[in-house]
């Protein structure tokens, strides 16, 4: 069936053009056409098939008495049953409240600390000064979370190095690394030395698509340094940051399992435990089996879809293009 | 009739899908709600006596008697002297075979290119065994991983205590690993003769049934480990730091604490203690394993933490971690505590006996200064103390069910000559190498390693545990001989009784959980995280939890033991 388009809106006061027939090409006129852009696409699919989609299917078990060692069909239909474990297991408040805490504190304190950082950056002129900057900022973020712990541990702990000095003056041990009630700034001081930086790259990408002559344009205009960032550099970067958010939002539960592992046993599950650990704790480490944690992860999974769909569909009131749209 | 905005839900094509989304729904609803319940994690219960398919004892005579003979298995013999070995295993066997086996090991991994192995191959007739040695810290957790993903290799070591870490070992065993009973039913002497003269019990600890609920289904599904009476662990005190300070070794937990106040010092970076959660237990009569304690009183299970002694004891840990007494850094759980000891940073180190025989080893050697001995028999209160022992076999070698058997009945040629005990040439291969290489004759004529052979040999775990010894005695330097054996005299009367002798019981998944909960509890309690007032909620949570259903569990089993 064809399908009748025009181009444009009939010229005004004479003859009408004639409308432009586009006729929808057939699914073989298409592959002929388009053979070997899907040829391409299949790597990425295999890959995705086999690493992504196949072992998404088995999401399936969260809703079965599983055991690996029956026939996939002999396991029963449990329903919602591990779901009602799970909402019922002591850690898994804990895990959920303190995972939307520490998600909650990144998206606050860590995200808003690139943007800065790359605005900082951006606005150093010289290139010897910006490359050093760069690299001690951004360097941190390839240190595994065992590094990055051991430092603050070496630096902050009990028995650390400030705690020593702290000692020697005639103080008290400091306590940082194993108090919950600190968690949370220790947390924060982790993130900010380890991926702060990263953020800041991202950032720092987008600034440099924005034409210079805006900037110059509006120096001669009279434009301030901070109305110029104001009224261009972020203007500029709003789509990259709205993207980044979006993104974040998605995972916002994903807020990391090595740092709270490491951390667990010094400060205790009540502080660290999050949806990440909790799977490993309670599934792994545990007599529960893997329904459990697959039910644990598919809660998390969808709690991020839905964000995900809400985060993009403010992105797109508000002007944005956000990560996807309709065609 | 105006056509509805594409934001409308009254689109046609939203409609569709709405429709679709309902009768999706409608139809999935009825299927989830006739859905059964969860019956997996029951727990299991395994008679591990009376079965009539065991390998028939024949005795396996041993060369030579020891010379300090004690009450086994609390109160094992030794042997202060180093007899000319004789060889057990002579007509050896011919293999051809190459296999891995996985193993744990604690401490640095020797090369498996080290030419030790290689003779060790020679020895026991060219079955070639490649041992796949993994961190013993993680291996109880990871291990349950390779087993359900059958990435073992050809079989696997498991200690017993490795057991808690498994989900449903049960299924795990009968479905992953080879059923050993038809190679092992009956007389083996003729083939397998240090085999045939393991203790019948350590072969009936290693039967599992495929069905829980069918007795008759029993069979045999591992070598046994070796059986190790007496304490396992203990509090291993720096006797030279003790008299140095002029303390004498504490014989309460009263004096423990006082030694453990006069001797730390916060400022100065000494503690006495660097962990107390699993030693310490036994000082407030709290049981072993489980923790189940049967209360003839009440007649019931019940439970340490709903015991009077269990708040003593969380009271114990929580006094010496306010008196800074516990390193500051103990929370984290990522200390050497034997790096520390040796250091004298930490007074008392809690560990396995075999630290005892390590840290005296490196004293003689010149590696380490001072010494260190086991604090005896303690108890709070004026209680009569009690002791911790081991209970069974220490661990399996399981075997793949892939392979076939005649690749089983050569890996037992191993395990047959791995079980030669002490005085036989097997044994000093397995435990100190060989003569040149990995040691030489002491001027006592005791062997002593070299400095490949501590590398090497010396680790704990490697071919020594593939299969448990005949019998096992007391071993090393004479002097140390003489002070373990005199210090197992002096706790074997207050060895706890194994009310669970008989039978191996793997409590419900819930149970397990709140378990656990339980110990993290426990430990923000002993680390200031908690308060001990709410120790009564912990113990109710426990309880609601998987306490009771655990209890139930345990109960029908002491039940189906003692009647």
């Amino acid at each position: 069936m064809a399908a009748l388009k025009t181009s444009a809106p009939p010229a005004a006061g004479g003859a009408p053009d004639r409308p432009r027939i586009v006729r929808k090409q057939t699914v073989s006129q298409r592959l002929r056409h388009d053979w070997p852009l899907l040829i391409m696409t299949l790597p990425a699919l295999a890959q995705l098939s086999v690493f992504f989609y196949w072992p998404s299917s088995w999401n399936i078990i969260a809703f079965m008495d599983y055991s690996p060692y029956r026939p996939f069909w002999e396991n029963p239909f449990v329903g919602f049953a591990w779901f009602g474990r799970l909402f019922s297991d002591p850690y898994f408040m804990p895990a959920l409240v303190n995972t939307l805490q520490f998600a909650l504190a990144q998206l606050a304190l860590v995200f808003p600390l690139s943007i800065f950082l790359a605005l900082v950056m951006h606005s150093v002129i010289s290139t010897r000064v910006r490359s050093v900057f760069q690299s001690i900022v951004y360097l941190p973020y390839f240190f595994s979370w065992v590094l990055v712990v051991t430092v603050f541990i070496q630096m902050l702990g009990a028995d650390g190095l400030v705690s020593n000095w702290m000692l020697g003056f005639g103080g008290d041990r400091l306590n940082v690394t194993a108090d919950p009630d600190s968690f949370m700034f220790l947390a924060w001081m982790q993130w900010t030395w380890k991926d702060a930086g990263w953020g800041m790259i991202i950032f720092l990408a987008a600034l440099s698509s924005i034409n210079p002559s805006l900037y110059e344009a509006a120096a001669v205009d009279g434009a301030s340094r901070w109305r110029r960032m104001w009224h261009i550099t972020l203007p500029g970067i709003r789509p990259v940051i709205v993207l980044l958010l979006i993104l974040q939002i998605g995972t916002i539960l994903t807020v990391g399992f090595e740092q709270y592992q490491l951390q667990r046993e010094a400060v205790g599950y009540q502080t660290t435990e999050v949806l990440d650990t909790f799977v490993y704790y309670r599934t792994i480490l545990s007599s529960n089996g893997e329904s459990l944690g697959t039910a644990a992860g598919l809660f998390k999974g969808i709690i991020g879809l839905l964000l995900v769909l809400a985060a993009n569909h403010i992105a797109h009131r508000l002007g944005e293009q956000g990560i996807y749209q309709k065609s | 009739m105006a056509t509805p905005s594409r934001r409308s839900p009254f689109r046609r094509r939203s409609l569709f899908k709405a429709a679709g989304l309902g009768a999706a729904g409608a139809a999935g609803l009825p299927m989830i709600a006739a859905c059964s319940d969860i019956e997996s994690g029951g727990g299991t219960s395994q008679t591990t006596e009376g079965f009539d398919f065991l390998p028939t004892y024949k005795e396996w005579p041993l060369p030579f008697e020891p010379d300090l003979v004690g009450e086994p298995p609390n109160h094992p013999s030794g042997f202060t002297s180093y007899p000319e070995p004789v060889q057990a295993v002579t007509d050896l066997p011919s293999g051809s075979g190459t296999y891995e086996i996985t193993m744990p090991v604690w401490g640095t991994v020797p090369s498996a290119d080290d030419p030790y192995y290689a003779g060790l191959h020679e020895a026991w007739g060219g079955t070639e065994i490649n041992l796949r040695q993994a961190d013993g810290n993680t291996y109880a957790e990871t291990s349950a991983q390779w087993i359900q993903a059958n990435e073992f290799g050809n079989g696997i070591y498991l200690f017993s205590w490795m057991l808690s870490s498994q989900s449903n070992f049960r299924e795990t065993v009968v479905n992953s690993f080879y059923d050993l009973t038809d190679i092992l039913k009956g007389d083996i002497a003729d083939r397998w003769p240090l085999l045939a003269g393991r203790q019948t019990a350590a072969w009936g600890q290693s039967v599992w049934s495929t069905d829980p609920e069918d007795p008759e289904s029993a069979r045999i599904f591992g070598v046994p480990g070796s059986i190790w009476g007496g304490p396992g662990n203990g509090l291993l005190a720096r006797t030279d730091l003790l008299e140095a300070d002029g303390l004498a070794m504490p014989t309460s937990v009263e004096e423990l604490l006082e030694v453990a106040r006069t001797w730390s010092d916060d400022a100065a970076g000494r503690w006495a203690f660097l962990g107390l959660d699993y030693i310490s237990p036994q000082w407030f009569n709290l049981a072993s394993g489980d923790g189940w304690y049967w209360d003839e009183e009440q007649d019931k299970l019940i439970h340490n933490c709903e015991r009077p002694e269990y708040t003593e004891w969380l009271e114990f840990r929580r006094t010496a971690w306010d008196e800074k007494l516990v390193h500051p850094d103990a929370p984290s759980g990522t200390l050497d505590g034997k790096e520390l000891h040796k250091a004298g940073t930490i007074l008392f180190q809690q560990d396995n006996m075999s630290w005892w025989q390590d840290y005296s080893t490196q004293a003689a050697g010149g590696q380490v200064e001072g010494a260190i001995a086991p604090v005896g028999a303690l108890a709070a209160n004026g209680r009569t103390p009690l002791v911790h022992v081991g209970t069974g076999v220490e661990g399996w070698l399981f075997l793949s069910k892939d392979l076939d058997q005649e690749q089983v009945e050569e890996i037992l040629d191993v395990a047959n000559w791995c079980s030669a005990p002490y005085g036989t040439k097997e044994y000093e291969m397995l435990w100190y190498g060989f003569e040149g290489e990995q040691f030489e004759y002491g001027e006592d004529g005791t062997p002593v390693h070299t400095e490949v052979g501590t590398e090497v040999v010396q680790a704990p775990v490697n071919f020594k545990t593939f299969s448990g010894q005949v019998q096992t005695f007391l071993t090393g330097a004479p002097d140390f001989v003489q002070a373990k054996f005199d210090y197992n005299a002096s706790v074997k009367d207050y060895a706890e009784v194994n009310i669970w002798e008989g039978m191996r019981v793997e409590g419900p998944a819930d149970f397990k959980t709140a378990g656990q909960t339980l110990i993290d509890q426990q430990d923000d309690i002993a680390y200031g995280r908690a308060d001990l007032s709410a120790i009564p909620e912990m113990v109710e949570t426990f309880l609601n939890n998987g306490g009771e259903a655990g209890r139930e569990h345990y109960t029908a089993a002491y039940k189906a033991l003692h009647g």
